[in-house]
């Protein structure tokens, strides 16, 4: 390494002059405890970083309330509350990897079209060719669509709205043919079954969730006798134990949970892991923050952007039949307008419309904020004709506090 | 009209300090006369941009008073600012490219229509105090960008400005360019009396140009002197508070060397792209650096990405150390080849990341677990080092690329490259809008790499500064090469006569 020998001659030519010798010397002195993060608890815990935590906390305290005052069902109970998971499951998916084309600086609106789409091919190809090679051939299906979409937008250099915007109708108009306008539906008794133990068993996470409660406990006891003291990581891991602690002890440990909740936390983990700790994870924000300046870091844009779009039509084709097997069959105008609400979720969750910023935890809080939307006018009995009305002022509120937080937030 | 001892603008102790830490002024008195042009210098940081932005109204000063034609003033607002006289050209001319030059002129008008008979004749009648005509049907997309640089003087004219405050309108102009700009300043300050406020970092243009100079640092006024009392190593000193021998110095200490025996690490074999770079070929020997002297638009850059297989459309072969290189910007950082492009913000940067996820963005496995686990702890310790090694003005590594000023910006930009194993740096204009502490820490930075066995092409306008760092330099003009000359055996006329051609050499600094 030659770095050292380079290590500037800077540093015998700035001696002999004041303004930048000041710097310099400054530079060297405090360099040691400069390199310690001061942990920013404004920015941490702030409502950009926050925000849609804290909404949704401030509507499951009001909705747990007027549960309560109104003498309805407890809007707490794990029933409720694993149900309204359930119901955001499929959403969270495809949102999540919404989030992700959103963070290379592209846009898709075709999902819930290719979501359809591998749902009817999977209904559709059960019945003849069994489950598993049926569900290859809809998630096949699924990833051409994203490497079209990608392709016409990395290669052609169309912009990713109108590409997605004409495969949205596309791939919704292959569904009609495909489904010859009719509603297909599995045959067999054994794949039903197969089906129902797929998507709709529910499985006990009541002790899983006390053990991940405690080894979050217990991490956060770890960091803070390491830091020394109280950051905002330990402290929102403590927070987020005890939470989850809770919530279990006051279910008494048993929490049934639908798999697909069960595979959308895996499926989140993972996400977030790769965006958050790896070398992937931090290209895909540098090509969405400046692609130039990525493509000039020797970083491969096409493939990274083009990766994203194929990642979420697989995704979106995995929700398709997670959505099939829900049903055991497929109507060909299934899960139409769901991109809306999808990239409604991304949105709640702060992630950047021009790129290089978003986290996946956050969509997935915005996705289980609409869904606690709904969920709570059902239980109340509001009527849905008030719902779409207060989903999109909250949709536009939110916006607004990530906008008007992060000017504020950041010296100018 | 007013008199001359009155001044148009004064600041009194204007200071500004951005929430508790950040003090961008501490203290600065300015007086602005009209008919004068008055020039406005400092180093990157030294609070240029902070005061220009109180001027235009872009946010309030948080201490000192401000007098306007005699009475105290302030304004909240570009708006607010234009209104009562004050207008700013800023250095990325904020113009629509899609609008006519008459409705870029006439963008603040009240009007309901989007031009007016009236409008043209008023434009006309700009022409004509200006001297200068162009077409006000065209897109302002279309125009050069010494053309557009006029288009805002008129929009500033346009409102009825008696002051016009110029961020360094030269800074990417050609050179009869700059000599418009010149011209239309002097007749503004001299036949229609308005004052002007020049910023620049050119020393030259602010000698043969302004009445009178205030040097900042560190945001304060350090100086305040008639420009005819002043000649440029005064100023320098000023600026950075020390003579700027440094760069001299390291040009005349260092012998030149031969480098026959030394190993071709990079070759060029007629490398050319279709319509932008002639074909050319080129041997580039270790601890060698090659100037490549060339104007804006000579085909210096697209020589620069051709090499770094940026341009699909290149033809012809790089061999790196013998081998050949793959044209794919993936494979020449991957073989050892780094490139600092010519807009720091645009193609070196990625804004939103801190100084340290910039740092480590073209060499992350060098500080990832595994080759794919970027460990932070590493990063931000890199971060800190590049801060440390290349003197950057920054709270720390975490700060945000964006907020740092243009200098600074530039030197991480190519601490990007110091952390990897690279064999060639391409530098395109590293030292364009920079301070001249900045600059000469870039060019001895630039021998330090070539003494330590790696090859440097570096491409700049200002040709002194080839003159005091290469071995070779190479002239460019057309999108070809037409010259080659060693250090040794040219000068800093000639590189000007070459590269600007023999229409273009009248006017030189």
């Amino acid at each position: 390494m030659n770095e050292r020998d380079i290590k500037m001659a800077s540093t015998s030519n700035t001696a002999a002059d004041p303004s930048i010798g000041t710097s310099d010397a400054s530079g060297q002195g405090v360099s040691a405890e400069k390199l310690e993060r001061k942990p920013d608890w404004r920015a941490a815990f702030g409502l950009r970083e926050m925000g849609v935590f804290y909404a949704l906390l401030l509507l499951v305290i009001v909705l747990s309330f007027a549960t309560a005052y109104m003498g309805r069902s407890n809007y707490l109970s794990v029933l409720n509350v694993t149900n309204v998971m359930y119901q955001a499951s499929l959403t969270s998916f495809m949102a999540i990897a919404m989030t992700v084309v959103l963070i290379t600086g592209n846009f898709d609106l075709s999902v819930a079209s290719v979501a359809a789409f591998s749902a009817a091919v999977f209904v559709g190809s059960a019945n003849s060719m069994g489950l598993i090679p049926a569900g290859c051939l809809a998630m096949g299906a699924a990833i051409v669509a994203g490497l079209i979409n990608g392709s016409i937008v990395q290669f052609v250099g169309i912009n990713a709205f109108i590409v997605t915007l004409g495969t949205l109708t596309a791939i919704r108009g292959l569904v009609l043919i495909y489904t010859d306008g009719a509603s297909l539906t599995i045959q067999s008794p054994e794949m039903s079954a197969a089906l129902r133990a797929f998507e709709s068993q529910r499985v006990d996470a009541g002790i899983v969730l006390a053990v991940i409660a405690v080894a979050l406990l217990i991490c956060s006891a770890v960091h803070y006798t390491r830091a020394k003291r109280l950051e905002p990581v330990n402290l929102g891991m403590m927070l987020g134990g005890a939470a989850l602690l809770a919530f279990t002890w006051s279910a008494g440990f048993e929490v049934p949970l639908k798999m697909p909740v069960i595979y959308l936390a895996a499926f989140t983990l993972l996400v977030w892991f790769v965006l958050r700790f790896t070398t992937v994870g931090r290209r895909i924000y540098a090509v969405g923050g400046n692609p130039e300046a990525a493509r000039l870091s020797g970083i491969n844009v096409t493939f990274y952007k083009l990766a994203a779009f194929v990642f979420c039509s697989a995704t979106a084709g995995f929700a398709g039949i997670l959505f099939a097997s829900r049903l055991r069959s497929m109507n060909p105008t299934g899960l139409q307008g769901y991109e809306l609400t999808v990239i409604a979720a991304a949105i709640l969750g702060g992630t950047s419309l021009f790129g290089g910023a978003g986290s996946v935890i956050k969509t997935l809080g915005g996705a289980l904020l609409l869904y606690s939307l709904t969920n709570g006018f059902n239980i109340l009995n509001l009527g849905a004709n008030y719902q779409g009305l207060i989903e999109g002022v909250v949709v536009v509120a939110a916006a607004a506090i990530y906008t008007v937080g992060g000017r504020s937030g950041r010296k100018s | 009209m007013m008199t001359a001892e009155q001044p148009l603008m004064k600041l009194d102790g204007i200071a500004k300090t951005f929430g508790r830490s950040v003090i961008a002024l501490k203290s600065v008195d300015l007086e602005i006369y009209r008919g004068r042009v008055h020039g406005l210098l400092g180093a990157n940081g030294a609070g240029k941009s902070t005061l220009i932005k109180i001027l235009s109204g872009a946010f309030p000063a948080t201490a000192g008073t401000i007098q306007w034609k005699g009475a105290p003033a302030s304004w909240s607002s570009p708006k607010e600012a234009n209104d009562m006289g004050v207008a700013t050209i800023h250095q990325h001319i904020p113009l629509v490219p899609s609008l006519s030059v008459l409705e870029n002129i006439f963008l603040s008008s009240q009007q309901t229509w989007r031009t007016t008979k009236a409008m043209r004749a008023q434009f006309d009648a700009l022409c004509t105090r200006v001297g200068y005509w162009l077409d006000p049907d065209k897109l302002v997309g279309d125009l050069s960008i010494g053309a557009r640089q006029m288009v805002a003087i008129f929009q500033a004219l346009g409102s009825g400005a008696d002051m016009i405050v110029m961020d360094e309108p030269t800074a990417s102009l050609a050179l009869e360019e700059r000599e418009l700009v010149y011209r239309t300043i002097r007749l503004l300050s001299k036949n229609e009396n308005k004052a002007i406020l020049f910023v620049s970092h050119f020393l030259d243009e602010i000698i043969a140009l302004t009445d009178e100079v205030t040097v900042l640092r560190d945001g304060r006024a350090v100086m305040r002197a008639e420009t005819k009392d002043l000649d440029e190593t005064k100023i320098a000193e000023a600026i950075v508070g020390r003579q700027i021998a440094a760069m001299e110095n390291a040009a005349s200490d260092r012998q030149l060397a031969d480098f026959d025996d030394a190993p071709v690490i990079l070759e060029l074999k007629e490398l050319s792209s279709p319509g932008k770079l002639a074909p050319i070929s080129l041997n580039l020997r270790a601890g060698e650096v090659i100037g490549i002297a060339g104007l804006l638009g000579s085909g210096r850059s697209e020589l620069l990405h051709a090499i770094f297989g940026a341009d699909q459309h290149a033809r012809g072969e790089v061999l790196l150390n013998g081998k050949p290189l793959k044209r794919s910007t993936m494979a020449a950082v991957k073989a050892g080849v780094g490139l600092v492009p010519e807009d720091r913000m645009q193609q070196g940067l990625v804004p939103d990341f801190e100084i340290w996820r910039n740092t480590t963005l073209p060499a992350l496995e060098g500080v990832s677990r595994g080759g794919f686990m970027p460990v932070m702890r590493r990063e931000r310790e890199r971060g800190a080092d590049a801060i440390q090694r290349l003197g950057i003005k920054a709270p720390g590594p975490d700060a945000l690329v964006s907020e740092l000023s243009g200098g600074n910006a530039q030197k991480v930009t190519i601490a990007k490259w110091l952390y990897s194993h690279i064999d060639v740096l391409l530098l395109d204009e590293p030292t364009a809008g920079i301070d001249i502490g900045a600059k000469t820490d870039i060019l001895i930075l630039v021998r330090k790499l070539a003494s330590t066995g790696k090859g440097v092409i570096i491409v700049s306008s200002e040709f002194e500064e080839l003159l005091a760092v290469s071995d070779r330099i190479l002239v460019m003009r057309d999108a070809r090469c037409i010259a080659e000359k060693p250090v040794a055996d040219t000068s800093e006329h000639e590189l000007i006569l070459l590269a600007g051609g023999q229409t273009e050499m009248s006017e030189t600094a």
